[in-house]
């Protein structure tokens, strides 16, 4: 094992594996800040063109694209309030704000540091534990798969303290969006209106664009350049200044790296979620929970930290048995494949320099997140300069295009608008938007996990409660989701308390 | 940013005055031809697909493009394929059955979604049937003698779904070999081969080439194919009338293919149809195809068509069992 890691870290030495490596860096940077362009569509985009490099340096490429698309979606978040990637919704919370603040440059480095060290922290687990996670991951059922969207819920309570009922009604507006699509056990199809692009349920990346890009072109062609936006003038200090009070912060690092490597591991869960378990976690442990959703620097490194470390998570499964989480790794699986590659433990041995090689240049990439990234950074950092009047239709034209390049379909778009309008609905009454886009991705899940946990037992819901609680890992994540609710409960009460003061 | 936006409106225009004609012309083709795939990247359909758009290039002088329009379960794709200019610069992959499936089950004016001229199949992976390493059922007689076994709970079998090729596939097993499994519907084979692998089923019906390394690794046991002939990378494992003596019809088996829009100009499609025949007789191909475990398996035009047509009419007689089989494992 360690001579076989040594030849893939030999690789590396290869001037070629770093160029692509650097390539890659760059592409997904700019995919991830084009909303629309997601890690998925990237690494689709680039596979064919790998086909003709040797094996481990067009999986270099690849990865770089997928770790580098994940982290970028930030930089459009802390400046714009609009997620580039899916993965970027918990940084909205308190990166925008941070922005606002005048901190930009503070909120653009404590995300890419954060992205870093979470993407390192997961790769590192990747390499050491891969095979013993593989086998831990097997030993969830759809009974635990249901409990634990059933737990990412819950992260709703925490989100909304203060203001309870908006949060459980834009919660309630997601899972019912959820049900959109066909029903996951028999095939019926519901809410679809007979329109094709609705059959697989409401299109995510389109839904975000929707629930966050047209709401703030709207409130930029309203207001103009009067509205208070991210501001430049506070802070001209140089990124790398912020680097101590990122390492002041391990707990928290190692935590949320923990948190998203574990998201990672579980198939169909994905970055978002990720981002968001790692941030309520923060929250939790944090001495200052009230500076949350106003610009903690705590919940900006918790979310981005978090988000990174799922992208380690998901090779663990493709790589150790061939099994892919979710739709990038599904992509990089055909990309292996396509070299003759076959995931599994063999190919940690027949092919070590490949596969080790594939985990080295992983780590490199996330290490070279931090220079390139704040490179782009600073350059987007002054698209606030920009007056509104110029950027709003800019931004229209690259949602729409966004949402069109994900299918090729234009009825994307018209839904793209449609729940365009529910976002601004939401911003105007001040209804929470990250709690609907946690209903959304989650209901998915825990519906079609509940059908297929019921279905396992043929429809029996007394043995499925059994079933429950004599698991032993659903009666642990069982116990964690009540425990969550109590506390998500007590916080809002505290909170509500200290506003009517 | 304004770079970016003022390139891609450049390219929108580009693509949209493109000009278009629809007459066959003695130098087709003169620009790319695009492929459309109705499925997402890195599954089965687009992996074959893009081999072979790779590989087509050599013989038809252009370069061919893939593009994804997944949805729907492939009718997005299908849809835009079948509205297409035919001018022969459009073509796209299907899978029989579940293009054939769609167009029942959507009760969409029928042939609606299925409106293709065929060039030739690629690819067929039939349908297997495995159990876990360490199951007490060492083959197939023994785990339908099991699932028999009236005292006992009914047999969990994790397959794709929900309305698959495969969930078809075991409806036929099921009624021809008069037996009765509790079918679960998972995200796809690759998920329900995990579900194997972590004891949550019994039992699993995956597509043969998402479950080879398995079975050749020894984590999964496949206990038949089902199809006429053994699946040419898992030589050991024995076709279903092999295994119970009873012809069981591989009708679940994901037979891939080209097709056009109805009414390409005979020259074109001619021409097409060779490229593809020259293809699938290339040794070169052949080799990179085999090494990413892909299962060729050509027919031409006509062979395919009457495939189809068999197909269909097979159909026709089996689709009620999966209505059927909907309300058995469901809960209520």
């Amino acid at each position: 094992m360690f001579e076989d890691s040594l030849l893939g870290l030999a690789t590396l030495l290869d001037p070629a594996m770093i160029a692509a490596i650097a390539v890659g860096v760059t592409c997904g940077i700019l995919i991830g800040i084009l909303p629309g362009l997601t890690s998925t569509l990237g690494v689709a985009l680039v596979i064919p063109i790998t086909f003709s490099m040797p094996p481990q340096v067009g999986l270099a490429m690849l990865g770089g694209i997928y770790v580098a698309s994940t982290y970028s979606g930030a930089i459009t978040a802390v400046l714009l309030n609009i997620p580039g990637t899916p993965a970027a919704v918990a940084t909205l919370l308190d990166g925008y704000p941070m922005g606002r603040n005048g901190e930009p440059t503070r909120a653009l480095a404590l995300s890419t540091f954060g992205s870093a060290v979470g993407g390192m922290i997961s790769v590192i687990a990747l390499l050491l534990l891969g095979p013993a996670l593989a086998k831990v991951s097997l030993l969830f059922g759809p009974p635990e798969y249901f409990l634990l969207a059933v737990f990412g819920i819950t992260v709703i309570a925490s989100l909304s303290a203060g203001a309870m009922i908006k949060g459980l009604i834009a919660g309630c507006i997601g899972l019912l969006m959820s049900t959109v699509g066909y029903h996951p056990l028999t095939g019926t199809m519901r809410f679809t209106f007979g329109l094709p692009a609705l059959y697989d349920g409401i299109p995510l990346v389109a839904a975000l664009i929707g629930l966050y890009s047209v709401p703030e072109v709207v409130d930029m062609i309203v207001r103009g350049d009067k509205k208070k936006s991210v501001q430049n003038e506070r802070d001209r200090k140089s990124p790398y200044r912020y680097l101590g009070q990122v390492i002041k912060q391990t707990g928290n690092l190692i935590r949320s790296s923990f948190i998203g490597l574990i998201v990672g591991i579980i198939p169909g869960v994905g970055a978002s979620v990720g981002g968001f378990v790692a941030y309520d976690a923060a929250k939790r442990a944090s001495k200052r929970p009230e500076r949350f959703g106003k610009g903690s620097a705590e919940g900006v490194l918790a979310c981005e930290t978090g988000n990174n470390a799922v992208t380690g998570g998901t090779l663990v499964p493709l790589l150790t048995l061939g099994i892919p989480g979710n739709p990038v790794t599904a992509v990089m699986l055909g990309g292996l494949m396509i070299h003759g590659l076959q995931p599994g433990a063999e190919l940690f041995t027949a092919n070590a320099d490949i596969a080790f090689g594939f985990i080295f240049s992983l780590f490199l990439s996330n290490l070279l997140l931090i220079p390139i990234g704040l490179v782009f950074a600073k350059y987007c950092a002054q698209i606030v300069r920009v007056p509104r009047a110029i950027l709003a239709p800019i931004i229209l034209l690259l949602s729409i295009v966004g949402t069109y390049s994900i299918r090729s379909s234009f009825e994307d778009v018209l839904i793209m608008f449609s729940i365009g309008a529910i976002g601004f609905l939401c911003q105007r009454f001040s209804i929470p938007r990250a709690p609907l886009v946690l209903g959304l991705v989650l209901g998915t899940l825990a519906e079609s996990e509940l059908e297929r946990s019921l279905a396992l037992v043929s429809g029996d819901i007394g043995v499925f409660v059994l079933q429950l609680v004599t698991r032993p890992i659903s009666l642990g994540i069982l116990l964690l989701s009540i425990y969550a609710v109590y506390q998500g409960v007590v916080q809002h009460r505290r909170q509500s308390r200290l506003l009517d003061q | 940013m304004r770079f970016f936006a003022a390139a891609i409106v450049g390219l929108l225009l580009a693509a949209v005055l493109t000009p278009r004609e629809n007459e066959g012309s003695s130098d087709f083709p003169r620009k790319p031809v695009t492929l459309i795939v109705a499925y997402s990247p890195g599954g089965a359909v687009d992996t074959i697909g893009r081999a072979v758009a790779t590989h087509l290039e050599t013989y038809l002088g252009q370069r061919i493009v893939v593009r994804n329009k997944p949805g729907a379960g492939g009718e997005i794709g299908y849809r835009s394929l079948s509205a297409a200019n035919p001018d022969g610069y459009t073509l796209g992959m299907i899978t029989a059955p579940p293009i054939l499936m769609l167009d029942m089950l959507r009760q969409s004016k029928h042939g609606e979604i299925a409106s293709f001229d065929v060039l030739a199949s690629v690819q067929k992976d039939p349908v297997v049937i495995a159990v876990g390493a360490d199951s007490p059922h060492g083959s197939l007689r023994d785990l339908l003698q099991a699932a028999r076994d009236e005292s006992s709970k009914l047999i969990n079998v994790a397959g794709d779904g929900p309305l698959s090729n495969n969930q078809l596939q075991l409806a036929v097993a099921e009624k021809e070999l008069d037996v009765n499994f509790n079918f679960v519907p998972f995200n796809g084979s690759g998920p329900s081969i995990a579900a194997l692998l972590g004891g949550q089923v019994e039992a699993a019906v995956p597509s043969a080439s998402s479950v080879t390394n398995y079975v050749k690794r020894g984590d999964v046991r496949a206990l038949a194919v089902f199809a006429d002939e053994r699946y040419e990378f898992l030589p050991d494992i024995p076709t279903v009338v092999e295994a119970t003596g009873v012809d069981v019809p591989g009708i679940g088996a994901a037979v891939r293919g080209i097709v056009l829009p109805r009414d390409v100009p005979i020259a074109n499609k001619q021409l097409l149809a060779d490229a593809i025949e020259n293809l699938m007789a290339d040794e070169e191909f052949k080799i990179y195809v085999r090494r990413a475990g892909i299962p060729l398996h050509y027919m031409g035009a006509e062979e395919f068509d009457a495939y189809l047509l068999d197909l269909e009419r097979q159909l026709t007689a089996y689709m009620p069992l999966l209505s059927g089989a909907q309300d058995n494992g469901a809960p209520r």
